[in-house]
C-alpha cells in the first residue's frame, strides 16, 4: 500500500485517465471539488466547527474554541501533521499529542483570519479529503485518517507534492504552508530553525514589551 | 530613538478616530472629501486635502495598530496586519499576495525601499499612454517633496549579511549593484519592518501623512469597508460602507453612509478596481480591472559558509538593476534583484517541503541567504497583466495569468539568482520549485533550471507590488482615469494609488504612489477650493 507503483497498477488507469483530464482544466477542478464538498456535506460530513473540544478523551485544550475547523478536520490534521512536521515533533507520546494539537489550535486561528472566501476554498480542499470516495479516489489513502500511519501520509503528500497536475500541487501547498507556519512560526519552536527570536537588548528597551 | 509614540499621543490628543466595532447603530457622515483607504495614496491625500482646509473622511477597511501592537512576532502580525491573514492568493491559487490591510496599508508593513519611478518607466507611459505631463522632470520636484516627507535616504549603515551576499556576487560577477535608500527616521536596524515596525522608526503613512491629516481635523474611521459607492445621475452621491467586528473580519452588521463633494479612490490596485466594479461605476470601454501588474517574483536560497542570520538587519538595503532594462524597455522582460528577510514562519511557508527535507531547510537558517527577482511586467504585449473581478460575496480577486514571455524571464532569473549565490560562495543552492533539490555547483544548479519545468504550482511565485486595474492614460478608450487620476466620466470620483499605474513601476512602488498621489492631491484641493 505504500508503494506507489502498486497503488499506480492497482487503481482503474482509466478512471485515473479520465479524471486527470478532468482536473486539468481549471472550471473542471472547481466544479468537480463543488460537487465533492456539496456531496460531503450532504453525506454526513460534519460542516460546523468544532468549538470547545472536551479535554476528556481528547489532545486538545478544552479553553481553545474552534472556529473553522471541524472534527474531521482536527483527525485529518492529527494524521498529517507527523509526516508533515516530522521530527520536529516529541517523541514522547504525550509531549507530541500537545504539540499536534496546539499546532491544530494555531492552524485554525490562523485560518479564521483568512476570511471568508479563503476558508470557503479551504472547506472544499478539507471535504475532498475527509469524504471516503474522494479520500479513496483522489487522494488514495485507503484507510480513514485516524487509522492511516505517518508513512502512508508521507506518501499522500509526496503524491500531490509530485504530481503532474496543477490542482494536487496546490493542495500539497496549503496543507503543507499552513501547517509549517503554525509549527516553526511559533515561539516554542523557533530553536529548530536556530532563531534566537528578537533581539533581547531592544525587547528590553521598547515600552510595548514592557507591561507583558 | 523614537520611543515617543505619535499615534499614542494623537489620540490622547483628541484626534477624530472611531473604530467601527464599537458601532452599534447605523450612522451617516459628511465632508468635503471621503478618501478610501489609508496606504501610500490615501494617507498622502488625507493630509494634502485636510492641510488645505478642506473636511475630510478617511476609511480603512483594516484595523489602527500601532506601536503597541508591533512585537516582532510573525504570527501575530501575518494574521492581523495583512489582507487575508497573509493568504491572499491569485484566482488559480499558483501566486501569494503580500499586502498589507491595516492603518497605513502596505506601508506599514513593506520592508522600505523607497525608489523613484525609473525615467525609462515614465518614458514609456509618455509615448505609450500620452502622459507627458508625467516625464521625468516633470515628476523630480515631487519625487523630492516626498523624499523630504518620508525620510528617505540611501542606507548608511552597512548592509546585513544577507544583503551583503548580493552585493559580493554581483561584485565577482561584474553585474552592477546599488544602495537602496530606505524611509526611516532613527532605525535601530532590527529587522523586523514586515511586521510592523517596533521603534517607530519607518515612516510609512503610520507616522507621517495619516497623523498629519488627523491633526488637521480629518476624521479616520478604521474596521470599515467600502462596499458601494452610489451614484445619483452622473455624480457619486454616497459611498455606503460596513462596520466591521472586532475580529477584523466579519461585518457587524452596522452600516455608514458617507456623502461628500468628491471620492478619492485609494484602496488599492486590488482594491479599487473592486470597489469600482461592485458600485457599477460607468466604463463604456469596460477598462476597470484590466491591465492588472505584481512584478511576479520568483526566489532561491543558498546556505553560505559562515552565518548570516537572515533575520535580522535592515531587511532590503542592497538591490541590483543590471537586468532590469537591459533588454530594452519593451524587449525579453527584465528584473530587479533585491534580498528579503527571512523569518521562521515565512521561510517555512515559501520553502515548499515537509518532513525530514523541511526541517533540514530549516534547521540551517542562520546560514540562509535570499534573493529574489521582480518581473517588470506590463510592457510587451505579450505581458498583458491580470484581471480583477468579484467573487460571489463581492470581494475581488486577482486573476493573473503567467505568459510563456514570463516564464522566460522566470528561467533566465532563476539561473542569475543562483550564478549570483555561488559566485558569493553559497555551498548549495536551492530554487523555490516543488522540484528542486539543493545543488552544490553552479553547474548543477544550470542544468536543472535547464530541465525543470516552468509551470503554474511547481514554480513557487510571489508579489508584494500589486498595480494596476484602473490604468491612466490620455485616451479613455484604454483607461480608467487621466494623467492626474481623475475619473474620464465620473467628474467627483479620482483615485490615488498603485492602480493608476498603466504597467508595472519596475521597482518598489511606494514612492511612486506617494509621489503621483501628492501631485494629483495638490490639483484636487485647489480644484475643490476653487
Amino acid at each position: 500500500m505504500n508503494d506507489q507503483s502498486e497503488v499506480r497498477s492497482t487503481s482503474s488507469d482509466f478512471v485515473n485517465l479520465d479524471r486527470r483530464s478532468f482536473l486539468k482544466t481549471g472550471l473542471g477542478g472547481a466544479i468537480f471539488l463543488g460537487t465533492v464538498s456539496a456531496t460531503a456535506g450532504l453525506s454526513g460530513c460534519s460542516s460546523t466547527p468544532a468549538g470547545r473540544v472536551s479535554a476528556v478523551g481528547t489532545r486538545m485544550d478544552a479553553s481553545y474554541e474552534f472556529r473553522f475547523l471541524t472534527s474531521d478536520d482536527i483527525q485529518l490534521f492529527e494524521a498529517l501533521l507527523p509526516a508533515i512536521i516530522g521530527p520536529g515533533l516529541p517523541e514522547q507520546p504525550q509531549a507530541r499529542r500537545m504539540v499536534i494539537a496546539g499546532t491544530i489550535e494555531r492552524i485554525d486561528a490562523g485560518i479564521h483570519k483568512f476570511g471568508p472566501a479563503n476558508q470557503k476554498e479551504l472547506r472544499r480542499l478539507f471535504d475532498l479529503l475527509n469524504f471516503g470516495l474522494t479520500r479513496v479516489t483522489i487522494a488514495r489513502v485507503w484507510s480513514s485518517w485516524p487509522k492511516v500511519t505517518t508513512e502512508e501520509a508521507d506518501a499522500f503528500l509526496e503524491r500531490w507534492r509530485t504530481s503532474g497536475i496543477g490542482l494536487f500541487n496546490n493542495g500539497y501547498i496549503a496543507l503543507t504552508k499552513i501547517s509549517n507556519v503554525a509549527f516553526y512560526g511559533y515561539e516554542d519552536f523557533w530553536h529548530l530553525s536556530g532563531y534566537p527570536g528578537p533581539p533581547k537588548w531592544a525587547v528590553d528597551a521598547l515600552p510595548q514589551f514592557q507591561n507583558a | 530613538m523614537q520611543l515617543k509614540d505619535r499615534i499614542a499621543q494623537g489620540l490622547e490628543s483628541g484626534w477624530k478616530v472611531t473604530d467601527g466595532a464599537t458601532l452599534t447603530e447605523n450612522r451617516a457622515l459628511e465632508a468635503d472629501v471621503v478618501v478610501i483607504g489609508t496606504g501610500a495614496g490615501g494617507g498622502t491625500t488625507a493630509e494634502i486635502l485636510a492641510k488645505s482646509g478642506l473636511s475630510v473622511i478617511l476609511v480603512e477597511e483594516g484595523r489602527l495598530y500601532y506601536q503597541k501592537d508591533f512585537k516582532m512576532d510573525e504570527l501575530s502580525a501575518y494574521a492581523s496586519l495583512y489582507q487575508e491573514g497573509m493568504s491572499r492568493v491569485t484566482k488559480d491559487g499558483a501566486i501569494a499576495i503580500l499586502q498589507g490591510r491595516c492603518v497605513g496599508g502596505s506601508t506599514t508593513v513593506n520592508w522600505t525601499s523607497s525608489f523613484r519611478t525609473p525615467d525609462a518607466t515614465l518614458d514609456y507611459w509618455a509615448d505609450r499612454f500620452g502622459l507627458d505631463a508625467l516625464a521625468p522632470d516633470a515628476m523630480a520636484p515631487w519625487f523630492d517633496g516626498r523624499e523630504q516627507r518620508h525620510n528617505m535616504e540611501s542606507w548608511a549603515v552597512k548592509p546585513n549579511v544577507n544583503n551583503d551576499i548580493l552585493r559580493q556576487g554581483c561584485d565577482q560577477l561584474g553585474y552592477s549593484w546599488q544602495v537602496i535608500p530606505r524611509n526611516v527616521k532613527g532605525c535601530w536596524n532590527l529587522g523586523y519592518c514586515g511586521v510592523g515596525c517596533p521603534t517607530n522608526a519607518k515612516q510609512g503613512a503610520l507616522l507621517t501623512t495619516v497623523p498629519g491629516a488627523l491633526d488637521n481635523d480629518a476624521h479616520l474611521i478604521h474596521g470599515l469597508r467600502a462596499d458601494k459607492l452610489v451614484m445619483n445621475q452622473d455624480r457619486i452621491d454616497h459611498l455606503q460602507a460596513s462596520a466591521m467586528a472586532a475580529d477584523g473580519i466579519t461585518p457587524s452588521g452596522v452600516t455608514v453612509t458617507l456623502k461628500a463633494r468628491h471620492f478619492v479612490a485609494a484602496a488599492s490596485a486590488i482594491g479599487t478596481p473592486g470597489l469600482l466594479l461592485r458600485s457599477g461605476i460607468p466604463d463604456p470601454h469596460n477598462r476597470i480591472g484590466k491591465r492588472s501588474f505584481i512584478h511576479p517574483v520568483n526566489a532561491c536560497v543558498a546556505e553560505m559558509p559562515e552565518k548570516v542570520e537572515p533575520f535580522y538587519g535592515a531587511p532590503q538595503s542592497i538591490y541590483s538593476d543590471h537586468f532590469n532594462f537591459s533588454g530594452g524597455v519593451d524587449g525579453p522582460v527584465g528584473y530587479k534583484l533585491e534580498v528579503p528577510p527571512l523569518h521562521p514562519a515565512m521561510s517555512s511557508g515559501v520553502i515548499p517541503g515537509h518532513g525530514d527535507t523541511q526541517i533540514n531547510n530549516m534547521a540551517r537558517l542562520p546560514w540562509m541567504n535570499s534573493v529574489i527577482a521582480l518581473l517588470r511586467d506590463g510592457f510587451h504585449p505579450a505581458s498583458p497583466g491580470g484581471t480583477i473581478g468579484l467573487r460571489d460575496d463581492g470581494s475581488p480577486y486577482l486573476d493573473y495569468p503567467v505568459t510563456d514571455y514570463l516564464w522566460d524571464g522566470l528561467r533566465r532569473a532563476f539561473y542569475t539568482m543562483a550564478e549570483i549565490q555561488f559566485a558569493a560562495g553559497a555551498k548549495r543552492v536551492r530554487l523555490m520549485h516543488l522540484d528542486s533539490d539543493w545543488y552544490s555547483t553552479w553547474a548543477d544548479a544550470k542544468a536543472a533550471i535547464d530541465q525543470l519545468p516552468m509551470e503554474l504550482h511547481r514554480v513557487r511565485l510571489f508579489t508584494a507590488h500589486q498595480m494596476g486595474g484602473c490604468g491612466m492614460g490620455a485616451n479613455p478608450e484604454d483607461s480608467v482615469v487621466n494623467g492626474f487620476g481623475e475619473h474620464h466620466h465620473v467628474s467627483n470620483l479620482s483615485v490615488h494609488d498603485a492602480s493608476i499605474f498603466p504597467t508595472s513601476i519596475g521597482a518598489n512602488p511606494q514612492l511612486s504612489v506617494y509621489a503621483l498621489s501628492a501631485r494629483n492631491s495638490t490639483r484636487l484641493a485647489n480644484r475643490l477650493k476653487a
